[in-house]
């Protein structure tokens, strides 16, 4: 199985963090479904073309979140995902979204107000553009 | 902890070195993690083959001790540690040259106990070439896929690979990639590799061991190298050099005029966060290439000598 992860290698963002970040969502959302099996460690490197080192670091993570399950000599599977937890995950992965879009803000120098306005500006591109644009 | 820490090393050099009329090596202590793909990298004359023929025993180390799989080399009882190592050298053997391709397999078949003849075909497939020809009238790349599907047709636990994909075309190279990425598939097996492609280290190595002049300038995990080395074009109000030189892990400043600076660095991070906190803005950033991290090393490796 191809999961549809993508990585940036110009961000300062390690690696580690990006493919965790992209797996968690997909998980929570319900993308992938309890007791999916995940591709191997060494697949699933070569598809993102990171080490297995990275892997290894993101599916431990993961396990511990118990978000995944291990099955020894068996494989990595999706694990059940309470209705509570779903929406706390759901709910982190957009604030830390939204944090480090303030962050890019900052860093070019926008003021307070400039970043309200582009984000009500995305909010309408995303939201009242057309009929269902989302 | 050490204990452990020696069982999971597939080859571990210690305090190695050969002295030759011409050049000098080591000593190197390097252990190659067992379970990984490492990489060993550096200019031409470095070094890289000669720490290959040591793990082999076809060149024996002046100083130091080379064990491989946990099995000390040159001992006379070796015959069982190398059933498990499968080895393409960087050159040819000439002596193999009036050989049949198919010729030097059913050799191999009689030497290697776990030879496994439906995987050499099944290379072969793969590899599109075939095996009923002289070694030595073949095309560099057909002799190189050849001499690569019998390598690994007897599954060896340590696959010593020296410049893996020399002489081979574009397809050829991308099958030869799968290949060694399913041939790691079960996850207790292990590759030594050199490689002057730097697609090729970024695809297949977990780990990059950076060698030059018969030294190791360093060993590193591969995401966290390319994460930490980077470019940064950084502005800021009256900026001057030796405020900027300052900069986490520098490896360089270049004026570009006004009050920007171009600025290398091996701690990205770090970089950034001071950057942020000293209120100077990142124009651009740009993530380090293979080959210019290596030059940077080595600039760095010939400064350190001339001040000591």
């Amino acid at each position: 199985m191809r999961l549809p992860i993508q990585i940036n290698e110009q961000s300062a963002e390690p690696l580690y963090h990006q493919i965790e970040v992209q797996l968690r969502a997909l998980i929570v959302s319900g993308q992938l479904e309890e007791g999916t099996l995940l591709p191997s460690i060494r697949e699933l490197a070569q598809t993102v073309k990171c080490s297995v080192i990275t892997v290894k670091r993101v599916y431990s993570d993961l396990e511990n979140e118990g978000l995944l399950r291990t099955r020894q000599g068996t494989g990595t599977y999706v694990a059940k995902v309470g209705e509570q937890e779903r929406d706390r995950h759901r709910l982190s992965s957009v604030i830390e979204a939204l944090d480090q879009a303030v962050t890019a803000g900052k860093r070019m120098q926008c003021s307070e107000e400039e970043l309200k306005e582009l984000f009500q500006e995305a909010m309408v591109r995303h939201y009242k553009q057309g009929d269902g644009a989302i | 902890m050490m204990e452990e820490l020696r069982e999971e090393a597939a080859i571990r050099f210690n305090g190695i070195a050969k002295r030759k009329p011409n050049f000098k090596l080591g000593p190197i202590t390097l252990e190659i993690p067992a379970g990984y793909i490492t990489a060993i990298v550096g200019p031409n004359g470095s070094g890289k083959s000669t720490l290959f023929k040591m793990a082999l025993d076809l060149e024996k180390p002046d100083d130091g001790t080379v064990t491989v799989l946990g099995h000390a080399v040159g001992r006379s009882d070796d015959a069982h540690m190398k059933q498990r190592i499968g080895y393409l050298p960087e050159e040819p053997s000439e002596h193999e040259s009036k050989l049949k391709a198919s010729e030097k397999a059913r050799f191999n078949s009689f030497w290697y106990e776990s030879w496994d003849v439906n995987r050499y075909q099944e290379l072969l497939l793969t590899l599109q070439v075939n095996d009923n020809l002289a070694l030595g009238k073949m095309s560099k790349g057909m002799r190189r896929k050849c001499d690569f599907a019998i390598a690994l047709s007897h599954s060896p636990d340590l696959l010593l690979l020296d410049e893996p994909s020399s002489g081979l075309d574009p397809l050829a190279w991308k099958t030869m990639i799968e290949l060694l990425h399913r041939y790691m598939e079960p996850g207790d097996r292990t590759i030594l590799m050199t490689s002057h492609i730097v697609e090729e280290v970024k695809r297949l190595a977990d780990y990059i061991v950076f060698m030059a002049q018969g030294r190791v300038l360093g060993v590193y995990e591969k995401d966290e190298l390319f994460s930490s080395w980077f470019t940064f074009f950084v502005r800021g109000e009256g900026l001057a050099e030796h405020k900027i030189a300052g900069i986490p892990g520098q490896c360089g400043v270049d004026s570009i005029g006004g009050s920007t600076f171009r600025i290398t660095t091996n701690r990205a991070f770090d970089a950034e966060q001071w950057c942020e906190a000293e209120g100077l803005q990142i124009v651009s950033r740009q993530a380090l290439e293979l080959d210019e991290i290596m030059s940077t090393l080595l600039l760095q490796d010939q400064r350190g000598k001339r001040k000591s």
